[in-house]
């Protein structure tokens, strides 16, 4: 393993931070299948360039790469350009399935409010909120102005960048909008940012460094409104705002006796409707006839996060977590699998592998995923859903017949987990104001609040870089939020429990006692990074401060994929000191690294952290909260 | 007598050096064709713990390979100190101690054959072999002994007068 460092984390010294996935991936070395961390050993060593960010491919007269003999590409581009232009492309790819993510949230809201969809509105109080700030009129009723608001997001989703998007006027703390402003970055509509920001990223547009890391910004305060703050709002409307529930998590949780069905993803639609349908006389019948107790739909990656959040609500029935990225493929492996259904983003090529030394069948259940191999597409449609969900139920049976029992291997580990949190549910709990968490902070029992969120990955071990800093913060009175494929990572170590309080300090475990809630609070899926800038908002609007100000931090310390790049850049702009780990592609840049990690917080109060090793990072963070307190005089 | 050294510092692990190996042992004498034509690398780089280290023949003053060889067709040749099977591959019997006694695993078999190492000729003797040429990082050196360990002294005193400041 590269860059081990003697972690906390690891149970064992395994390819894992989880004795579950460690387990399973001793099982695919019996299978003969290679898994991600054995590819991963396999793609040793990776290219320097690369990852310094120094090699640019987009023309013919290319790759160019940076060295001692060649400071500057064939077109004169220097490292500085194509490591600002290669960030803002890798952002733009993020951007682009955020806002897909949300405009099948809007189209399912229209059809909900035409009475097509088997949804229906699930938190109306939120509905008639948000569509007050935007200016309708909510007197209407419930279902006509559904339709309204999704238009009206669908116009600020496809507005001009010469047009000034409403959400951000509309939800920005002020300081922000002036700090904005004053760059010359509040932004427009978030397909015609993106449409702006591929345009100057092609070949000689703008290969002005500083200007295209101003429009990285520009591109993640348009993501942060609409794909992140807008899709979370609008999923809430939807399928209702997460509430207090338990739940459970990890490998274990697979019970052999069921049809077994898993919801990979990141879009919770259709696993909705497939919870629902599942409780159905008729499918019950047809599992049981197949010889089954009945059918459990399990949640994998940010969908089972989505699910797990409304599980008290419309994902009543939902079976659990299984994991996160990483172990998609081992999941498969349990061969207890008999479906899993793939939509938007991250499922990897990896698991048809597994899938085919077991009966599991992987369909596609959104219109762009598609893999090799992979012939079942029921590709959702707000208006069939009710009919697809049970075609992928049948499929899930039909499959369960062919399980060959002789051949399932699944681990024992399964982890409680309390879930639920958003503002919402806080203030629920807190009896209707934020006062007395804002207390806890002003006596530093609380010292701070640390957003642990994004991907997961293997160049440091599974998860556990992140589980690492987690306990680090809590062990020092911070309080964490999961967000992401870390969510799973703490749920499946037990962080998602009141009992975990025991890993606090003196603090934070009084809080969480008096409160019973645990030192990691589930905020949900990676798109509910945004339900961490809403409570962040509305922490700095009660205290009258800029959220720069505030004793937060934000940290992705094992982000992978596109998605959160466009996150961390958010982060920063909206003016938290942000952790990234991996190293992200842009140390070939002198200039690029400087302004990320110090010049930008003169202008954004955010920063990106890099730093490798946990321990260190949480004690940077814990510095950088100590130092803000200290400025608030607290 | 010029050897290939390596400055494992400035390895970033681009692989490019395998790649211009290839392309040189290929009829069409660019990448590409040699991907096309499945034309393997004789050089190699493993990776420990991250860090890439390129591993090639160190065409030894007394080559194990040759020595273990019990047929000749592993040879040193006198005047270039080249040494390499080719022009006598036919009496290879693919009892393969060469790959056993070599220190540093830098021969191979040929995939496909039964009777045939595969390992870094040098280019025959090209004034700069490809793989060195290549190297975007100038993590290879091609030259003498002396020269190199000169260079090197170089360095190390700039290092010494750099931390001293």
């Amino acid at each position: 393993m590269s860059n081990c460092q003697t972690c906390s984390s690891a149970a064992q010294c395994g390819v894992s931070a989880h004795a579950s996935v460690n387990q399973m991936h001793e099982r695919t070395k019996e299978l003969g299948v290679t898994t991600v961390f054995d590819r991963y050993q396999q793609q040793q060593p990776q290219c320097g360039f690369g990852m310094q960010g120094i090699c640019c491919q987009l023309c013919s007269h290319g790759p160019c790469r940076i060295t001692p003999k060649a400071p500057q590409g064939i077109c004169g581009a220097t490292a500085d350009t194509i490591v600002a232009r290669n960030l803002v492309r890798l952002e733009s790819h993020g951007i682009a399935a955020y806002t897909h993510h949300l405009e099948e949230i809007l189209k399912t809201i229209k059809a909900t409010a035409q009475g097509k969809t088997p949804y229906t509105i699930g938190d109306e109080q939120k509905l008639r909120e948000i569509a007050g700030v935007v200016g309708l009129d909510t007197t209407k009723p419930t279902n006509a102005l559904a339709e309204e608001l999704a238009d009206v997001m669908l116009h600020e989703l496809r507005k001009g960048s010469d047009e000034p998007l409403a959400l951000v006027k509309l939800f920005a703390p002020k300081t922000r909008l002036e700090a904005w402003e004053k760059l010359g970055i509040i932004p427009g509509g978030p397909l015609s940012e993106l449409r702006d920001a591929m345009t100057k990223t092609m070949s000689n547009i703008d290969t002005d460094p500083v200007d295209l890391l101003l429009t990285a910004l520009r591109l993640a305060i348009s993501t942060g409104y609409m794909g992140l703050v807008g899709t979370i709002t609008m999923q809430d409307i939807l399928l209702g705002t997460p509430s207090l529930t338990k739940s459970e998590a990890d490998l274990g949780i697979i019970d052999e006796e069921n049809v077994n069905i898993v919801a990979h993803g990141h879009v919770p639609l259709v696993a909705t409707a497939v919870i629902k349908a599942a409780e159905s006389k008729e499918m019950q019948e047809l599992a049981k006839k197949a010889g089954a107790k009945g059918i459990k739909v399990y949640g994998s990656m940010c969908t089972g996060q989505e699910l797990m959040q409304r599980s008290a609500t419309s994902a009543k029935g939902y079976a659990g977590q299984l994991g996160n990225w990483i172990t998609q493929e081992f999941m498969i492996a349990t061969g207890a699998v008999d479906l899993v259904m793939m939509d938007m983003n991250c499922s990897i090529p990896g698991m048809k592998a597994v899938a085919d030394k077991f009966h599991t069948k992987l369909v596609s259940v959104d219109r762009i995923l598609r893999m090799a191999g992979v012939e079942d597409h029921v590709d959702y449609e707000p208006e069939k859903v009710s009919e697809q969900a049970k075609e992928l139920i049948k499929m899930a049976i039909k499959q369960y017949k062919q399980r060959d029992k002789s051949s399932v291997v699944i681990p024992k580990g399964k982890a409680p987990a309390v879930a639920g949190f958003s503002v919402e549910t806080i203030l629920g709990a807190l009896g209707g104001s934020l006062d007395p968490l804002l207390d806890a902070v002003k006596q530093g029992a609380i010292k701070g609040i640390a957003a642990v969120v994004g991907c997961t990955n293997n160049r440091n071990g599974h998860d556990s870089q992140g589980l690492t800093i987690m306990r680090e913060l809590i062990k020092n009175d911070v309080l964490v939020i999961a967000a992401g494929c870390m969510s799973s990572a703490s749920q499946i170590e037990r962080l998602q429990t009141p009992e975990a309080a025991e890993e606090a300090g003196e603090g934070l475990k009084a809080v969480c006692k008096m409160l019973g809630i645990p030192p990691v609070l589930n905020f949900g899926s990676c798109v509910d990074i945004g339900r961490i800038g809403v409570a962040v908002t509305a922490i700095a609007n009660a205290l009258g401060v800029d959220p720069s100000q505030l004793p937060v931090v934000a940290s992705a310390p094992e982000y992978l994929e596109q998605k959160a790049v466009a996150d961390g850049v958010f982060a920063v702009a909206f003016g938290l000191l942000t952790h990234i780990g991996p190293v992200p592609p842009v140390t070939g840049s002198a200039l690029v690294t400087k302004i990320l990690t110090e010049d930008v917080e003169s202008l954004t109060g955010g920063k990106v952290l890099v730093e490798e090793n946990p321990v260190e990072a949480a004690r940077k963070m814990l510095e950088h909260i100590n130092q803000k307190r200290a400025a608030l005089g607290i | 007598m010029k050897e290939i050294f390596v400055d494992l510092d400035k390895c970033v692990g681009c692989l490019t050096c395998t790649l211009a190996c290839a392309a040189e042992h290929s009829n069409s004498k660019d990448i590409v064709g040699a991907m096309l034509e499945k034309v393997r690398s004789r050089i190699a780089v493993e990776s420990v713990g991250g860090k890439p280290v390129p591993l090639m023949c160190r065409h030894c003053e007394e080559p194990a390979c040759v020595d273990a060889c019990m047929t000749g067709a592993m040879q040193k040749d006198k005047v270039t100190g080249i040494v390499t099977n080719e022009g006598h591959e036919q009496k290879c019997v693919g009892c393969w101690m060469c790959i056993m006694a070599c220190p540093y695993g830098v021969i191979t078999p040929v995939e496909g054959e039964t009777r045939l190492a595969l390992k870094c000729d040098r280019c025959g003797g090209k004034e700069v072999p490809a793989c060195v040429a290549s190297c975007p990082q100038g993590a290879l050196i091609y030259d003498e002994a002396k020269v190199v360990a000169e260079l090197r002294r170089h360095n190390a005193a700039q290092l010494a007068m750099s931390k001293a400041v």
